[in-house]
């Protein structure tokens, strides 16, 4: 080979490789290119500034982009028994040159009681005091003006909480420590822990409201979900690459020697200590928030815990948490009884993807064991409420086939409209013979939750309400509270391959008869505030868990209740172990009462909640933890700027599916370019080849 | 001389990428053209009384309105739904909207580089007009157009208006950026009870 001809042929292979990297990466750059020029008006057409929240817009004509904060979150969860103390620490870093505030939505489990939250600047840490929401609000603000470092952590939901951290330096990084505890999912026979990492986009019903949020929403507020706008953060394009490492670290003390102990979700490393105790934490080290946590673990068979009683005594009260397991769980062999069951199936937007897979594989199992005494529908709804059959039908083979073809067409689009589907299931009326179960398959991804319970409340009648949670990060709080005012059970389904042992799971449980009107009556105790109020109905295999707040501890403890129609009672021998947290825990539970109280003014019901909150030091709806450094540190004059902490979208979800009206391009143009790049290049090597030749014959 | 046939092959592998590059692209845009000729003739079905007439036998849509807009000569049947598959033939009807036509704001999206090119011609007070089966056309006045961040812009159904939605730039290489050019018309009030 001639150096001529060789390094000819290398510069044509290095210019096509420029060339088309040249191509692909002005093509990619082509997105900010077009936030940049969107500043600059055109001929006729008015662009206005409507992507309020985004954080692209705030700075947006600026001739940088400031970079938003950063966020790690370390989680540390030390679980005794049946109790669970988490430390959430979230370290808020500033790549850019300007003071930052960062604002930052994220999901706790519903029956968190969070209690105490630390801010660490540099060496230094500062306590966080609970106090009244807007009190609480309006010394953060001010610190914030003051240029103080300063942190809040507000209540949105149950199981949706904000973070918000004034004047975090550039450069520097801000340390926020929140802790809570909750109590442990013991169901048949098995401990279940959630972290929940991520606030999955919901479907905010209404008429927007026009007044400006005052929080960093993707959506104004409306009038059906009048906080929308405090929990719709941004939502990361899964284009870009996930954000917001996160990291856990277990330290389970079962108390009991284990059969089984893993994480469904996620790999985890597991070290067994000489004491009975082991410690948990990630395979990889950190995970992108974009999935629930779950840890499970079942006590070896003999050692499986039927009764515990932890007690403490604070402040001239004494607090005691209860857990029985009713010996055998409810009687299994009762007869059959004939039931309508009816399916309601979510094919909204947010269900596109393994979600729907995983519902429509539950769905198919759930319909194969009905048998032909049983009646039944499924009902889906997205924007708009559908039916397979008008009325319930028999259970035959042929219907049951009809229903599976029905349910193995749909698709998953639109809105999420659920309070037609609800009302059209739950109809109130008489059931003579008849067990009805509404079986509620969904991600729960809604804002409007206060409306769905109310009329699940009204219109409930003899039927029951089972929901199953679907998908990587169900909104866990509203189909826990759906079920619980339903009288049924809640069931989450993390992945495809556990859909046949859940569905087993559940299906026992709904075909055997539950242990309804249970009262705990305490003998010899005068005055006690036992919760829950009432006591929810017991499936088979759940454990009957109750706290109460009474002035001294009796003998023994009776259960009464009614089971397959007949009388049913448990009497439990008091042995009380010292226990922790049990007053914040009872203190939880009696916020969540109060709250959940229909009658009550809510103004009165506002009160009561504060009183309590601040008694035990809890964050609440109407109490926020807030944290003020005592010296200034941002300089007079320093710009401070707001940022919404974008949020991952849950794993599995579609992008385009949840946000789209649809992808407004093709892929024609780049095919275009790239196909005329390498048209002219391989012209210009083909004319140098003829070239050559013809020189050569010459 | 054995280097030359490498060389050669070379040059003709480069064209024959070009040359499929140009195929795909020129699929689409003939996708985008033979599918609203076939779908006139489901439209034209439409009108004679039947329902979701699909314009071919394995299509998972069907043509729910027209869409004309007589200063730049456009003529679109737009299609139900808003899927990728949707798109490619048509501008589609979001369904989460008020039907094509209805009080309420009709939400209709369209490719930036096919159908929907034309949007960013469209200047204020330009008319468009909607016309669907059995009911009087609904003409509309373009009042602005915005480019929004599609991963926080919401936009209001309240109101009675017609949104076209499409990616934006138009002039960008690659799809599936995150903005989006909305154009917002109000209804016109023109000579009263106009067919």
């Amino acid at each position: 080979m001639t150096i001529d001809t060789r390094s000819r042929m290398r510069l044509l292979a290095f210019a096509i490789t420029v060339l088309v990297a040249g191509a692909l990466s002005s093509a990619g750059a082509g997105d900010a290119a077009g936030a940049a020029r969107m500043a600059t008006a055109r001929e006729g057409v008015r662009p206005r500034d409507v992507g309020e929240g985004a954080l692209l817009w705030r700075t947006a004509g600026q001739d940088t982009l400031a970079p938003a904060p950063t966020l790690r979150t370390d989680v540390a969860i030390t679980i005794t028994g049946f109790i669970a103390r988490v430390t959430v620490h979230q370290e808020f870093s500033n790549p850019s040159r300007d003071w930052a505030e960062g604002v930052y939505v994220f999901p706790l489990p519903e029956t968190a009681a969070v209690d105490h939250l630390r801010l660490r600047v540099g060496e230094r840490i500062i306590e966080g005091v609970v106090r009244e929401r807007a009190a609480a609000k309006a010394s953060y603000d001010a610190a914030k003006q003051q240029g103080k470092h300063a942190s809040l952590v507000e209540q949105e939901r149950p199981n949706v909480f904000t973070t918000s951290v004034a004047n975090i330096p550039p450069g520097a990084p801000i340390v926020v420590e929140i802790e809570y505890q909750h109590t442990l999912a013991y169901d048949a026979g098995q401990f279940r822990l959630r972290f929940p990492m991520v606030v999955g986009p919901r479907f905010i019903p209404g008429t927007a409201d026009p007044t400006p949020p005052d929080a960093s929403g993707r959506g104004p507020s409306t009038d059906q979900v009048p906080d929308a706008a405090r929990i719709t953060p941004p939502v990361r394009d899964p284009a870009r690459g996930a954000i917001n490492p996160v990291s856990i670290r277990v330290l389970l003390a079962p108390g009991v020697p284990l059969s089984r102990l893993e994480a469904p979700y996620h790999a985890i490393n597991t070290t067994r200590l000489g004491d009975g105790r082991y410690e948990i934490a990630l395979a990889d080290g950190t995970v992108p928030a974009n999935r629930d946590f779950e840890l499970m673990w079942e006590p070896a068979a003999a050692a499986a815990p039927t009764t515990a009683l932890f007690t403490e005594a604070t402040g001239g009260d004494v607090f005691a948490w209860l857990m029985v397991l009713p010996p055998n769980g409810p009687a299994l062999d009762s007869a059959r009884v004939a039931r309508e069951v009816i399916f309601i199936l979510d094919t909204s937007g947010s269900m596109h993807g393994a979600s729907l897979e995983q519902a429509k594989a539950a769905l198919a199992l759930a319909v194969g064991r009905l048998t032909p005494e049983d009646r039944f529908n499924v009902i889906q709804f997205n924007s708009v409420t559908d039916a397979v059959f008008a009325e319930p039908r028999a259970a035959t083979p042929g219907n049951q086939a009809v229903a599976l073809r029905y349910v193995n067409a749909l698709r998953a689009s639109g809105g999420t409209v659920m309070l037609p589907a609800l009302t059209r299931a739950l109809d109130g009326q008489e059931y003579q013979g008849r067990l009805r179960q509404v079986i509620f398959l969904t991600d729960g991804g809604v804002g409007n939750e206060a409306e769905l319970f109310a009329a699940i409340r009204e219109r409930l009648g003899q039927s029951r309400l089972f929901t199953i949670g679907i998908g990587s990060a169900p909104n866990s709080h509203f189909m826990r509270q759906a079920a619980r005012y339903g009288r049924g059970t809640f069931t989450y389904i993390g992945s495809t391959t556990e859909v046949g042992a859940k569905m087993e799971a559940l299906f026992r449980k709904l075909e055997a008869p539950a242990l309804t009107d249970l009262r705990v009556e305490l003998p010899g105790v005068g005055e006690a505030e036992i919760l829950p109020d009432p006591i929810p109905d017991l499936y088979l295999g759940e454990p009957v868990v109750v706290a109460w707040r009474a002035a001294s501890l009796p003998a023994h403890v009776t259960l009464r209740g009614t089971l397959a129609g007949a009388e049913w009672q448990h009497v439990v021998p008091v042995q009380p172990e010292a226990g922790t947290g049990l007053a914040v825990h009872w203190a939880r539970k009696k916020i969540a009462a109060l709250l959940d109280q229909r009658q009550a003014s809510p103004d009165a019901v506002r009160l009561a909640v504060i009183d309590v909150a601040l008694k035990y030091h809890l964050v609440s709806p109407h109490t926020s933890l807030v944290a003020v450094d005592v010296t200034p540190a941002r300089p007079d004059g320093a710009d401070l700027r707001t940022h919404a902490l974008e949020t991952n979208l849950p794993e599995g979800w579609d992008y385009a599916a949840v946000f789209g009206l649809g992808q407004g391009a093709t892929g024609a143009p780049l095919h275009v370019a790239l196909g005329l790049i390498a048209l002219v290049f391989g012209g210009v090597a083909y004319v140098l080849l003829r070239l050559e030749l013809v020189r050569r014959a010459a | 001389m054995r280097r030359r046939p490498f060389v050669g092959a070379l040059a003709a592998l480069v064209l024959a990428a070009g040359a499929w590059q140009l195929g795909e692209a020129v699929w689409i845009y003939l996708k985008a053209r033979l599918a609203q000729h076939l779908l006139q003739r489901a439209w034209a079905q439409t009108l004679g009384g039947e329902v979701d007439v699909k314009p071919w036998p394995w299509a998972d849509t069907w043509p729910v309105a027209r869409l004309r807009v007589p200063g730049h000569g456009v003529d679109l049947i737009v299609l139900a739904g808003v899927s990728g598959r949707t798109l490619a033939f048509g501008p589609g009807h979001a369904g989460e909207s008020a039907a094509a036509g209805a009080a309420g704001t009709v939400i209709l999206s369209g490719h930036r580089d096919t159908h929907f090119r034309f949007l960013e011609r469209l200047r204020a007070g330009d008319e468009i007009v909607v016309e669907r089966p059995h009911r009087p056309r609904a003409r509309y006045r373009v009042r602005e157009a915005v480019v929004v961040d599609a991963r926080s812009a919401r936009i209001r159904t309240d109101e009675e208006r017609l949104v076209l939605l499409t990616c934006y730039p138009f002039a960008a290489m690659t799809p599936r950026g995150p903005l989006r050019y909305v154009v917002i018309a109000e209804p016109a009030f023109t000579s009263a009870g106009s067919p």
